[in-house]
């Protein structure tokens, strides 16, 4: 199923660099994020049961933010530049550290400590809006940071090729820059 | 682009599973099961002061995620299993059923409760009533139903029906087209996937360069070709969306196309028949196909006097195999006198486009593209090697007919068992074939086969290579040649691949066989190739120079490689073979 699903659009290509786009996008999402947990006051929630500063807990965020993103762009690489379904991909990938995150992991570093009421719905969207702007912005910003056509070269993929066993070994061998 | 999806269908369809959901829902609490009401806790979440517009906002959410997970199964659960649709949307809806009884519906209590902070304990996680559970899975159960039974046959259209319209024409910097700078030069080709047989008897248009978003994209398209120095380009123009009946055509899906190949490159080796024939015409079955389609290449020919390079049908072979021999395409049948009947038709049509097109352009020249099939018995087992010899012999069938080859007395016997009478064969081995017809060889690690020992057709992989396979053609028709299509399923051992059929086309040029050109087919990926296109799924296959999104594969970069390596080289920048095409 892995090997499939990496054939039909997971492997990022070669002239691709998914994970430095990722933490690009990852960062600039996360600005509405904080807008949407602004608004529902969870800034002030999640920071009193980290026992950090609003400041911190800001810095913290984009930090996580930006891993997460070069996370997703790693995971969903060639998928990521979809301008169709990016948007899809990463709400599901929002969805997924809200659950992992916010639900489980949170609870568990805080002594069973949770954002409720308002502020849990805050925590919940601006997640979801994270991961929808992370989606949508991928495919528009991706491209500015490829390598070009026009330059790249790589041993592998020159006549040496026909003699190579490694391309079969390998089943990403459509491999990106980083 | 992981999947071709159709966004409309897959929104609309989890609407109506989210609607089903909450009548569901409505059901259970009528009979007096305490059943989950998603809109209801939805709604107090989002607008807790009031109930009415609070219902009606937790509705509008509910199917807002409804549409979302529907979007999410038409991208990665679709077609993935050999169930009914129903069946696999209701093993989808698992996925849904966990998250909403783990994560959404505890959460959703979480965000009902007063105050900013709560201590949690694992058990508040778990904490659901038997009938509550009961009805999350029942709920998610028919949601998975709805969404499997509605969304089905995400690309192609109903025949009849047209495709969104070409994106309109724009100003963009342009590469250069290497192809220009080199009229005599070896043809270093790809080709934009446009196959549009019907399936479903009838009723089901597949239309790859619709499902490849090639209406969209098609300016980027042709640029991506010059950007890695493609000099000829196979383009076929939708034929079902342009020639509408005797004299009625709509131009609207060519000619913006063709002014921008013509002004910017690269040069096109236009396709006038890939696979399908348009609605009016039905099938392969209908003996007005070649005057129907010398009309058109007729029309298209003078509309355009600057194209020089056609192929007039292409794969016959595999075009009349798959209609009437395998019962996949159009006409859907499976015995020789249709396939037979299909073949003659297709026949006529290539000879008559063909002459037609002459009257416009006396210089044209012809790419004939086909197949190259070789069938390997595995035992002296009598049927088995019987059975062999006819596959061997009925690939050649179509080529032979357009290129005036005499028949074996096998092959004659053959056609005329199943419905083709001596004067039609005496017309075709009669006819002047025109000099500057090439023969175009297209060649798959699964055109060499194997008939085994239970007489099942295995595919062989590459045993003998396309040099062996298309000597044999070259012995038969010493027509000149090029190597028309190839590619490789398995995108990462695609560089390699293309080496390799590099090196054929080497030694063929050595063994002093004249061979004009090369091709990688396809530009982008296409759609359920892999499926030969008998059912409409929408799976992605591969084997582009770019992915659907338009990103270079590693098989771009080392095409790419090739061409800046050999374009240059004097017997490649000055092919003599070429030259003598063109003479």
């Amino acid at each position: 199923m892995t090997g499939f699903l990496s054939a039909h659009g997971y492997n990022p290509g070669p002239t691709q660099r998914p994970m430095t786009a990722g933490a690009i996008c990852g960062v600039v999402a996360a600005l509405p994020a904080v807008a949407v947990l602004w608004l529902f006051g969870s800034l002030e929630v999640e920071a009193k049961i980290l026992s950090l500063s609003v400041a911190a807990t800001l810095g913290l965020g984009f930090v996580t933010m930006a891993l997460a993103g070069a996370a997703y762009g790693r995971i969903f690489g060639r998928a990521a530049n979809d301008r169709r379904g990016g948007w899809l991909f990463g709400m599901a990938f929002g969805f997924a550290l809200w659950a992992a995150g916010a639900v489980l992991v949170l609870p568990i570093a805080s002594s069973g400590q949770a954002p409720a009421g308002p502020a849990a719905l805050g925590v919940c969207l601006s997640l979801m809006v994270w991961g929808c702007a992370l989606g949508l912005l991928i495919p528009f910003i991706h491209p500015y940071l490829h390598e070009r056509i026009e330059t790249a070269k790589s041993a592998e993929l020159g006549p040496n090729a026909a003699a190579s066993q490694s391309a079969r070994r390998t089943p990403q061998g459509d491999g990106p820059k980083c | 682009m992981i999947r071709s999806v159709d966004f409309s269908k897959a929104v609309k369809a989890g609407a109506v599973g989210a609607l089903a959901m909450e009548a569901v829902s409505f059901a259970l609490r009528l009979t007096g099961i305490p059943a989950v009401d998603l809109a209801g806790e939805l709604g107090s979440v989002l607008i807790p002061m009031d109930h009415g517009i609070g219902l009606a906002g937790g509705l509008a959410a509910h199917l807002a995620v409804g549409a979302a997970w529907a979007l999410f199964y038409a991208y990665f659960i679709w077609g993935r299993l050999k169930w009914a649709p129903p069946l696999q949307g209701l093993a989808f809806s698992i996925v849904p059923a966990v998250l909403a009884i783990l994560f959404v519906y505890p959460q959703l209590k979480l965000m009902e409760a007063h105050g900013d902070v709560l201590t949690l304990r694992w058990r508040d996680l778990a904490e659901h009533s038997l009938p509550g559970l009961f009805s999350i899975v029942v709920m998610h159960a028919v949601y998975g139903l709805v969404i499997g039974l509605l969304y089905t046959r995400p690309v192609g259209y109903r025949v009849g029906d047209t495709p969104h319209r070409l994106a309109k024409r724009r100003a963009f910097d342009r590469a250069p087209d290497r192809g220009r700078r080199n009229p005599h030069g070896f043809l270093f080709a790809t080709g934009i996937e446009c196959s549009y047989p019907t399936i479903d008897h009838g009723r089901w248009r597949r239309d790859e360069m619709q499902s490849t978003f090639h209406y969209r994209r098609w300016q980027q398209d042709f640029d991506l070709c010059r950007r890695i120095g493609i000099t000829h380009l196979r383009y076929g123009p939708p034929l079902h969306l342009t020639f509408l009946g005797p004299e009625r055509y709509d131009w609207s899906w060519v000619d913006e196309p063709m002014a921008e190949l013509e002004k910017f490159g690269p040069e096109p080796i236009v396709d006038l028949c890939h696979f399908g024939v348009p609605d009016w015409l039905g099938n392969l079955q209908n003996p007005d196909l070649g005057p129907a389609m010398a009309e058109f290449a007729k029309a298209f020919a003078e509309r355009f006097p600057w194209v020089r390079f056609y192929t007039p049908v292409n794969e016959m072979y595999v075009c009349t195999r798959m209609s009437a021999l395998d019962a996949n395409w159009n006409e859907q049948q499976r015995d020789d006198k249709s396939f037979v009947t299909a073949v003659c038709n297709l026949a006529n049509a290539s000879v008559r486009m063909t002459d037609a097109i002459l009257e416009q352009r006396p210089d044209a020249i012809f790419i004939n593209s086909e197949s190259s099939d070789f069938t390997q018995p595995c035992c002296p087992d009598p049927k088995i090697q019987q059975r062999a010899d006819l596959e061997n012999e009925r690939r050649f069938l179509p080529l032979d007919l357009i290129f005036a080859h005499e028949l074996s007395a096998f092959m004659k016997d053959y056609v005329r068992d199943n419905g083709m009478s001596d004067e039609q064969l005496e017309r075709f081995a009669s006819r002047k074939v025109p000099r500057r017809s090439v023969l175009g060889i297209d060649y798959y690690e699964w055109n060499e086969r194997l008939i085994d020992t239970h007489g099942r057709v295995e595919a062989l992989g590459e045993l003998f290579g396309w040099y062996v396979i298309a000597k044999q053609y070259w012995d038969r028709y010493q027509r000149p040649m090029m190597y028309t299509e190839t590619n490789r399923m398995d995108a990462a051992d695609a560089p390699r691949w293309l080496w390799r059929q590099w090196h054929n086309v080497q030694l063929m040029r050595k063994s002093k066989v004249p061979l004009v050109g090369f091709t990688w087919y396809s530009l982008a990926d296409q759609i359920d190739w892999n499926i030969a296109l008998t059912k409409a799924i929408g799976l992605v296959f591969p084997v582009g120079l770019f992915d659907l999104n338009r990103d270079v594969r590693t098989v771009g970069l080392a095409y790419k490689q090739l061409i800046d390596m050999y374009a240059d080289v004097p017997e490649f920048r000055e092919c003599r073979d070429v030259m003598e095409l063109m003479r």
